[in-house]
């Protein structure tokens, strides 16, 4: 398959990182196209005729519109030659997408409300109040609606912030147990589950000091090492504009 | 490739996507029938991370080599799999990512929207008919915090008028959906029969009774439901049942969405 791929991302990390790196690791080259969502890029009526729930990232692929960041690199995998991201092996298949699906709907979720928490909501707040309303109007998604007035209005609850609080922790300890049982995250090979779970968890030595280090967390630190080195990391995090990025170089210095 | 055991509740739910996609692919495992509405799958079964915090909640476990499998979809895909391509799942990238697609619709919105009304309608008055220390033992084995939550809710039938409200339009919006897809007069959502007509049936069988009016105009989707019905591999999957009515049979499922 010839036809050209264009992607629609934000920062290489959570979501958008994981068609970037997997699309890296196959060597696919691609039309990217950085959507700023602090500009809330993704609920512009072009991108919604892509995208109509208005999440990042989108990927074009031909003719073809492709949503969800592990469905897409689930097709990525299938669909271009180059490095297999995911086992022969049928029991490693299946512990790969438990493992992508319980950071998708279990402990993502939490990680998000703690970053919009800290980091979203300041950077948008500044903005004139009736832009931001109106940016909220946009919104497809009813339940997004409120996770974006909340972070805006810092208004997110004792109690959801103590869950997504508690489910972090514990979502780091099964990672360091599962890096003790697999060389990598539910397999001994590299796959879409080490892409997936790293972009959510690369700064969490750095981020999360108190919950993954060289002393508490040594097999997630050996893991972030090993995967840190790969040119396809390397190559993707040139893509990054915000501070994120900077910070991964801040990790690497921790680690190496 | 290491034998194969299942532990399985009533025909519901992922227990009926499990075992029919057991039955579809022909492949050979002994059947252990254990009461998931009682909690049995975490005393009766191996556990193993995966199981205990499996976030579909109370579905099947499947033990092959030694590990507890858990997540009715993913399980599906392992047996088609297993089998060397029982049909389950279409072989084209682009076919594929949608039947995905479809199914993270089914796990995300419409499992967690079925189980909601689903133990409402059935589970509080089985479990209230446990004893407080029954039903501590109960809880007790169960190491994922909130999925024990649910078990208490579930007991005190503390259910959220809202979210009862959210959960029957989710499960409108799922049937509708259903219509939508079948319109053009396909037998099966993705063309060829699959895992999404698997997951999608198991969730929504037990919805015709609570919802009625959800599939007052759905002819496709009704008449889709029957034929899902009458495949020998759903056929031999709910002749497993011990009960009546195994639409009835409900055990705390996935949580509803806290981010969006
Ligand atoms: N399940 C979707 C979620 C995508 C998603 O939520 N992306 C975030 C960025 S990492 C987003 O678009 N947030 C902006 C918004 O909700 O407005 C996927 O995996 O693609």
């Amino acid at each position: 398959m010839t036809e050209q791929v264009a992607l629609y991302h934000w920062e290489p990390n959570a979501n958008s990182g994981k068609p970037m790196l997997a699309l890296a690791e196959k060597g696919v080259a691609y039309e990217s196209h950085y959507t700023d969502l602090l500009s809330f890029d993704q609920h512009k009526p072009e991108y919604l005729k892509m995208n109509p729930n208005g999440t990042i990232p989108v990927m074009k692929h031909g003719d073809r519109v492709l949503t969800e960041s592990t469905a897409i690199m689930e097709y990525v995998n299938e669909a271009f030659d180059g490095t297999a991201l995911m086992p022969e092996d049928v029991q490693a298949r299946w512990r790969i997408r438990w493992w992508m699906k319980f950071m998708d709907q279990w402990l993502g979720p939490s990680f998000s409300m703690l970053g919009w928490s800290m980091f979203v909501g300041p950077s948008v707040r500044q903005k004139d109040p009736a832009e931001l309303d109106a940016a909220i109007e946009r919104i497809p998604l009813p339940e997004r609606r409120t996770a974006w007035r909340k972070a805006i209005s810092g208004n997110f609850s004792d109690a959801e912030m103590a869950e997504s609080k508690r489910r972090v922790a514990l979502g780091v300890e099964m990672l360091e147990a599962e890096l003790g049982r697999h060389d990598y995250v539910a397999s001994d090979e590299y796959s879409l589950a080490d892409i997936n779970w790293f972009n959510s968890t690369y700064s969490l030595p750095l981020g999360q000091p108190d919950l993954a280090g060289k002393d508490r967390t040594p097999n997630i630190m050996r893991w972030l090492k090993q995967v840190y080195h790969r040119p396809a990391v390397q190559e993707t995090w040139t893509k990054g504009r915000t501070d994120l990025a900077s910070r991964y170089r801040l990790v690497m210095e921790e680690i190496d | 490739m290491g034998m194969m055991t299942l532990y399985h509740g009533e025909p519901n739910g992922p227990s009926l996507t499990v075992l029919a996609a057991l039955y579809e692919t022909g492949l050979d495992a002994d059947l252990v029938p254990i009461d998931l509405s009682l909690g049995e799958r975490h005393r009766k079964a191996p556990l193993g991370v995966e199981s205990a915090m499996s976030i579909e909640g109370e579905g099947p476990v499947l033990e092959v080599n030694g590990e507890a499998m858990a997540d009715s979809v993913f399980l599906a895909q392992y047996l088609d799999e297993r089998a060397g391509g029982a049909g389950l799942q279409p072989s084209d990238p682009l076919a594929h990512w949608e039947m995905m697609m479809w199914c993270r619709y089914i796990i995300e919105r419409v499992a967690p929207a079925a189980a909601y009304l689903g133990n409402r309608a059935h589970g509080t008055a089985r479990l209230k008919n446990l004893d407080g220390p029954a039903f501590d033992m109960l809880t007790d084995a169960i190491s994922s915090v909130d999925l024990k939550q649910r078990w208490i809710d579930i007991r005190n039938g503390d259910f959220d008028e809202a979210k009862v409200a959210d959960s029957a339009t989710k499960i409108s919006e799922a049937v509708d959906k259903l219509e939508e897809r079948l319109a053009d007069g396909r037998d099966w959502l993705m063309g060829d029969f699959s895992i999404a007509d698997l997951e999608s049936y198991a969730w929504l069988a037990g919805m015709v009774s609570i919802l009625p009016s959800a599939f007052d105009r759905a002819e496709n989707a009704t008449a889709w439901m029957v034929r899902v019905k009458a495949r020998p591999s759903v056929a031999a999957a709910l002749a497993c049942a011990q009960s009546d009515d195994p639409t009835t049979a409900w055990a705390p499922g996935p949580e509803i969405n806290r981010w969006g």
